[in-house]
């Protein structure tokens, strides 16, 4: 989208004048005189489930993209908090903001590059899996053993 | 939504004004939703076994789209490390410590552990400080092309001097 406003500045010969005056969603286009056929404006389909079908949409999106940046920030801050005060409080933070993140991230992953209804259960249904697993085995770490702050410490001591 | 009003208040431009209101004039509301078209799209090209148009082996690559798919790599990478990691605590006998000492036995050599040390820390500071940039732009900062590949540049240069400061430690 700020592409588009990008170009009008990039872009001084041969745009459009309308283009300047032009909305993102909806940009009405005057179809040339040779088509007489159509001599209305053209209707510009856009997508309405957010703003005008306040019935039908959900904001569950959205709130997903906004949990995302969120949790993105709270572990940049975990770093500096594991480095110069380790704990089992932070080891167990540590261990579930990534294991989430890591769980998010690699689900836009794959909602990027798999199509297809059964495919796409079965490639979330593997991931859900994967994570379950990763956040038992770093919580049985941080019980178990050294815990995640230490075993970074003595990782790098070597 | 939140981009149009975001780049109407940075055009200046109030609602009130007339030709703003050609946002809706000519709109006309689809039945479906952009997932459900997304789905009919994919399962038609699908079901007529459409070759994919070339991309990425035709189009010029540029720094913005190496460091985009790197971003996603180390993520996937750090992921599965840490997966895997996590499986192993489960369930390989023993403990922590002693592991590191097995491994330390293997007498590499400083430079060789030295290489591991930046094998890890390269992967961790560019995804932390491209994800940085990520949030950046996720408050709509640094879109225009010479501060795209300005900041690129920045987290490029700062992950390679962090990675070499982290593994000499």
């Amino acid at each position: 989208m700020a592409a588009i406003v990008r170009l009008s500045s990039v872009c001084r010969r041969g745009v459009n004048p309308l283009f300047y005056q032009s909305t993102l969603l909806a940009r009405p286009l005057v179809v040339p005189h040779k088509c007489q056929e159509q001599p209305h404006l053209l209707t510009a389909r856009i997508h309405a489930s957010q703003a005008l079908y306040a019935s039908s949409g959900s904001k569950a999106a959205s709130l997903h993209w906004t949990a995302e940046r969120v949790l993105s920030i709270l572990l940049l801050s975990m770093g500096p908090i594991a480095y110069f005060n380790p704990s089992p409080v932070v080891d167990y933070s540590l261990a579930a903001a990534l294991t989430l993140h890591g769980h998010w991230g690699i689900g836009q992953v794959l909602t990027d590059y798999v199509h297809g209804d059964t495919k796409v259960k079965m490639a979330n249904a593997g991931l859900f899996l994967l994570s379950t697993i990763t956040f038992a085995g770093l919580c049985y770490f941080n019980y178990n053993d050294v815990g995640i702050c230490k075993a970074i410490a003595l990782l790098w001591s070597k | 939504m939140a981009l149009l009003l975001r780049t109407f208040a940075r055009q200046g431009v109030c609602i009130s004004r007339p030709h703003c209101s050609v946002l809706y004039r000519h709109a006309a509301p689809m039945g479906t939703t952009a997932k459900e078209e997304m789905n009919k799209f994919w399962s038609k090209n699908a079901k007529l076994n459409r070759p994919m148009s070339p991309h990425i082996t035709i189009y010029k690559w540029s720094i913005p789209m190496m460091m985009s798919i790197t971003h996603r790599g180390t993520g996937v990478g750090l992921s599965g490390a840490i997966s895997a990691f996590a499986l192993a605590a489960l369930v390989l006998p023993g403990n922590y410590p002693d592991y590191l000492d097995m491994i330390h036995s293997l007498s590499m050599g400083p430079y060789l552990i030295g290489l591991a040390k930046f094998g890890i820390a390269f992967p961790v500071s560019y995804h932390t400080l491209n994800g940085i940039r990520h949030l950046w732009w996720d408050l709509g900062k640094g879109f225009r092309i010479p501060e795209v590949y300005r900041t690129g540049y920045t987290v490029i240069g700062l992950s390679i001097i962090a990675s070499i400061a982290l593994a000499s430690l």
